[in-house]
């Protein structure tokens, strides 16, 4: 049963520095699934898909991520568990120094790719998926945001990770590139990937349902299971 | 227009590196300039101590054979660094200069002895080591009387070894200057990197692969660094070389060798250090601790 789920959460408690932001928070995602993650500004959804990153530390309770207990990883583990996991975040956070191309050998390299030629073909692959080939001598500081995402989901893939955490990755894009973007999300999603997806982009939402997790009151809850019923307007409202 | 844009890029990312290697090149020279001024000053104080002269003044009856045994005895012992057979005519003639007056002819006779100068090894002339020597030397049957200028001998010993402490003190300290300037210097070039360092770790480098590129660049620098104020030095040696001439002899090129060894150390040791220990600390933070 336990391996069917490949992010378990019991009883977790989720702090920003001293400020608690979820409590108890129980949950299961399964592999292979598509899971939507939605909330208010502020609601803690960007605070969940760092803690399953390990880039907040857990303070109570248990979660697990692709195998990894995170209340007693070590800081040598830690790169590891990343390896498993593809990260596509808010602010794309690209190395600014180096061009898309170097970006992704970097993540290539750096994760144990050895062979020149293996890079290059792997490189090449995942930019053809996000339809970015031609920028691949592109610095990111010349590329608009939506160039950007796609080069962070191209990164994201690199290393064929079991779970994508999308935090809010259509917050930059028009609809239209919004619409393509999650298109590319539930095509790998077919191909058997987890995708947990951070967002406030409701029409979004309504348009490709899929089970939907609700941060409100500092709980994570599940939403009713027709995305009808969820009432947006009362999400939306700061 | 599009085409050029990196190139200014790449321009203005040489150009910070360049300020960071000319600021190291400009510590390492100052810190070589110094660091040959304290070797040498070294050898300055022993010349100045191997310039302390003794003079044995030998017994009138000696025979020319019993003098010159004396002085090859003396030739190989280990103290002593050169020997001079003053005969009792040269002694007469040196006098009879100095005191621009015919003494002899006054006197009817030469009352000069002849004696032996004896100059030692630097080491050997400490004031303890002198009067060990002294007994040592009174010991041979030829010789009368040990004649040495005790005071200027204690003299000497005293100014010297207050000057080389004060040079030690003054060297730890420019070299803790020195360090923390360059450390600096990195620590600033580091800093100016430490959201890629966090983004590197957010996409699953390890701390180690991280450090390497970061490591390799600043002792380049380093290398770079010293190689340039390596360079100035030699220009400044050669330049001098005469007004330096009766410090550094033959040994001067062997000090600059060491000096130039110890620059390229430093400057490959202090680089690697201060980037070991900054991107450490910003490998460390965490993303929101990266504003403060």
């Amino acid at each position: 049963m336990e391996d069917r789920n490949i992010i378990s959460i019991r009883k977790a408690d989720i702090y920003q520095r001293e400020a608690l932001i979820l409590a108890n928070v129980n949950l299961d995602i399964e592999k292979g699934s598509f899971v939507y993650l939605i909330g208010r500004v502020g609601s803690g959804k960007t605070s969940l898909i760092k803690t399953l990153n390990a880039e907040i530390p857990l303070v109570n309770g248990e979660v697990t991520v692709a195998g990894f207990k995170l209340s007693d990883i070590s800081q040598r583990e830690i790169p590891f568990l990343r390896r498993k996991i593809g990260v596509v975040f808010q602010d794309f956070k690209l190395l600014t120094d180096r061009n898309v191309h170097d970006n992704l050998a970097f993540v290539l390299q750096a994760t144990g790719w050895k062979q020149t030629k293996a890079i290059e073909d792997r490189i090449d692959d995942m930019l053809e998926l996000v339809a970015m080939r031609d920028k691949l001598k592109v610095m990111p500081h010349e590329l608009s945001g939506g160039e950007q995402q796609h080069v962070v989901i191209a990164r994201a893939l690199l290393n064929d990770p079991d779970v994508i955490l999308a935090d809010e990755p259509t917050g930059n894009l028009d609809p239209e590139t919004s619409q393509d973007l999650l298109r590319i999300f539930l095509e790998l999603n077919e191909r058997g990937k987890t995708i947990v997806m951070a967002t406030h982009d409701y029409p979004l939402v309504r348009q490709f349902p899929a089970r939907t997790l609700i941060c409100e009151h500092k709980q994570v809850k599940e939403s009713p299971d027709n995305v009808e019923e969820i009432d947006f307007m009362e999400l939306l409202e700061m | 227009m599009k085409k050029q844009k990196p190139l200014k890029l790449k321009r203005r990312v040489f150009r910070s590196y360049l300020s960071a290697t000319v600021s190291i090149s400009l510590v390492l020279f100052l810190f070589g300039l110094f660091g040959l001024l304290v070797l040498n000053a070294d050898k300055l104080s022993d010349y100045v101590r191997e310039n302390i002269g003794f003079t044995l003044v030998l017994h009138d009856d000696v025979k020319e054979i019993d003098v010159i045994r004396l002085q090859k005895i003396l030739d190989a012992s280990e103290p002593v660094k050169s020997t001079r057979f003053i005969d009792k005519e040269t002694a007469a003639k040196q006098l009879q200069e100095d005191l621009g007056e015919d003494f002899q002819g006054f006197l009817g006779f030469n009352p000069l002895l002849s004696s032996i100068d004896v100059k030692l090894y630097a080491e050997y002339t400490r004031p303890d080591s002198i009067a060990v020597l002294e007994k040592e030397f009174l010991k041979y049957p030829q010789v009368k009387e040990v004649y040495y200028q005790r005071d200027l001998v204690n003299l000497i010993n005293e100014n010297v070894s207050k000057i080389g402490l004060f040079l030690i003190v003054f060297s730890v300290l420019l070299l803790f200057i020195f360090t923390s300037l360059i450390n600096n210097t990195i620590r600033i070039s580091v800093y100016s990197q430490r959201f890629i360092i966090n983004t590197m770790q957010l996409v699953g480098a390890t701390r180690g692969f991280i450090r390497k590129p970061f490591i390799l660049r600043s002792i380049t620098f380093g290398i770079i660094g010293a190689l340039v104020s390596d360079a100035l030095l030699a220009l400044i040696f050669m330049t001098y070389k005469n007004e330096f001439a009766g410090i550094f002899k033959i040994s001067g090129y062997e000090t600059l060798g060491i000096v130039f060894l110890f620059v390229l150390a430093m400057g490959i040791l202090i680089s690697w250090l201060s980037t070991w220990f900054a991107v450490n600390k910003f490998l460390r933070l965490r993303f929101d601790e990266l504003f403060y």
